[in-house]
């Protein structure tokens, strides 16, 4: 790879190359075996999002042995592995060392054939956009270390961040698509950002189709905006025109850190919304087209 | 006038400090002092969501944010701890598979579109017991299964009693909710606030 991307590739033969990531994070949930499903299908999603199968993987631990029971480890690492299983992924081992904080990821690695493997660049002058899970996860995330989310709403975005990237992945492999992220810690703009940095093109997103958790607006609204945002919209506002009627809370849901997010697929116009239709089969049912790649240079991108 | 020092705090606590300080009683007038961009953002509209009118003033690295209440403050959305405390338990007991007597056929149907409709009494609904016939309606090949898992999902606890279950040999066949016994179904009833039994 000449660019960074969402995991490295490394070519075995004319048939195989092998993609390696690895990825993990403080607790972001309360519940410990839903930690671990969390930090699994975050991690296993860069395979999935370059076009790759997973297939085994090492755990990364750090944990307070001191502080914390190690049951709770126990249903962190349990979670982790339960997930695994779902993804016909095989644990291999892994490292674990003390630390003040517990931390829980995975070491990924996966197969792809060398011509399929799927990048942030190679955007086709008319591609559209696909997303396939909504945003606002990263607000959510804040209003629960607040105290604020309801139970019922912490169990929603649970759900949401340990849902496997995986059907994506494999309906995708049916379309013609021409490259893919999946959305993490920059948001979606800032992925996007990296996507038409360097590709001569321009991107066009259309906000109204953007999905997005409607807690997450009643949060933002309440002050409830992770510091990431702010972050992630201070480095990529150069790249970004909003259309002056943008809700600016929209505007910063859209830089909203995401965990464990869903993929951004840009597929050939004519096939987009069978591909949108066959998610939506296939129980991806949140999937919708965002917003299209135009032939423009200025490698921005404009929201509408 | 209630003055907060949040600097040196991350999201989201200048404005949990904030919160603390408004729903106090007496609170027309505050001022926070906040010292990065994201929290006097996250400030601004906490204190505008609550009817407050905001200024804002930059010192060097420092925001401060002045409040001050002159209307009633705006509803909180759902999931808020006030929002919660103000929401009814709404208990429905299903005592049957089938809604009514007569028509079998349309007994079902009319059960299967009272189990996907149910969803519109959130955020009061709390709990669903299903009792004797009704314990049909979690198995394997239920047509509302899909339904009741999305209740689950929305945090309605669903309690199926686990007799019925095993009178009707269909303890291994539950796909959904958890099995439960007469005492936890009799609480239900005293904490809920109201009991609809169909």
């Amino acid at each position: 790879m000449e660019k960074a991307d969402d995991a490295g590739v490394y070519k075995i033969s004319e048939e195989l190359a092998i993609i390696q990531t690895v990825d993990y994070f403080t607790p972001i949930v309360d519940d410990a075996y839903s930690f671990g499903q969390i930090a699994a299908a975050n991690a296993l999603s860069d395979i999935y999002a370059m076009g790759g199968v997973p297939k085994t993987a090492m755990n990364l631990v750090g944990f307070p042995l001191k502080q914390m029971e190690i049951s709770i480890l126990r249903q962190v690492i349990q979670g982790g592995l339960d997930k695994l299983k779902e993804a016909d992924v095989v644990l291999l081992g892994g490292h674990s060392v003390e630390d003040s904080e517990m931390k829980y990821g995975l070491s990924v690695t996966g197969f792809v054939h060398p011509e399929k493997v799927l990048t942030k660049k190679n955007l086709k002058s008319g591609d559209l956009l696909v997303l396939t899970k909504p945003l606002g996860t990263g607000v959510i995330n804040t209003a629960i270390k607040g105290g604020m989310a309801s139970e019922a709403i912490i169990k929603n975005v649970t759900r949401m961040m340990a849902e496997l990237n995986r059907a994506a992945a494999e309906v995708m492999k049916q379309f013609s698509v021409h490259a893919c992220t999946d959305i993490t810690g920059y948001g979606l703009l800032g992925h996007l950002a990296e996507m038409v940095e360097d590709s001569g093109m321009a991107l066009r997103l259309e906000s109204r189709k953007i999905p997005i958790l409607p807690e997450a607006m009643d949060y933002a609204g309440m002050g409830m905006m992770p510091a990431g945002a702010f972050k992630n919209k201070e480095f990529r506002l150069h790249m970004i025109e909003f259309s002056s009627e943008i809700d600016p809370l929209i505007q910063d849901i859209l830089f909203d850190p995401q965990t464990s997010g869903g993929l951004l697929i840009c597929v050939k116009r004519e096939q987009a919304d069978d591909l949108v239709n066959k998610l939506i089969e296939e129980g991806v049912r949140e999937s919708k087209i965002v917003g299209e790649v135009i032939s423009n240079p200025a490698e921005k991108i404009f929201v509408g | 006038m209630k003055e907060i020092d949040a600097r040196g705090l991350a999201c989201p606590a200048p404005v949990l400090r904030t919160k603390a300080a408004v729903e106090q009683e007496d609170t027309n007038t505050v001022k926070v002092v906040v010292d990065n961009e994201a929290s006097q953002q996250n400030v601004k509209r906490f204190l505008e969501s609550q009817g407050f009118e905001t200024s804002l003033e930059k010192n060097g690295n420092e925001f401060f944010i002045t409040g001050t209440c002159n209307k009633a403050p705006q509803p909180q959305p759902e999931g808020d701890t006030q929002a919660d405390a103000e929401q009814k338990k709404i208990m429905v007991m299903c005592t049957t598979d089938r809604i009514g007597f007569g028509d079998d056929d349309l007994g079902l149907k009319l059960m299967i579109s009272f189990i996907g409709t149910l969803k519109e009494m959130d955020p009061d609904l709390w709990r669903l017991v299903l009792v004797n016939n009704g314990v049909k309606l979690t198995i394997d090949g239920s047509e509302v299964l899909q339904d009741l898992k999305e209740l689950e999902d929305r945090g309605i606890m669903i309690l199926v009693c686990g007799t019925c279950l095993d009178h009707f040999n269909l303890l291994e066949k539950k796909r959904v909710g958890e099995t439960t016994n007469m005492l936890d179904i009799v609480t239900s009833m005293q904490l809920a606030d109201k009991v609809i039994n169909i």
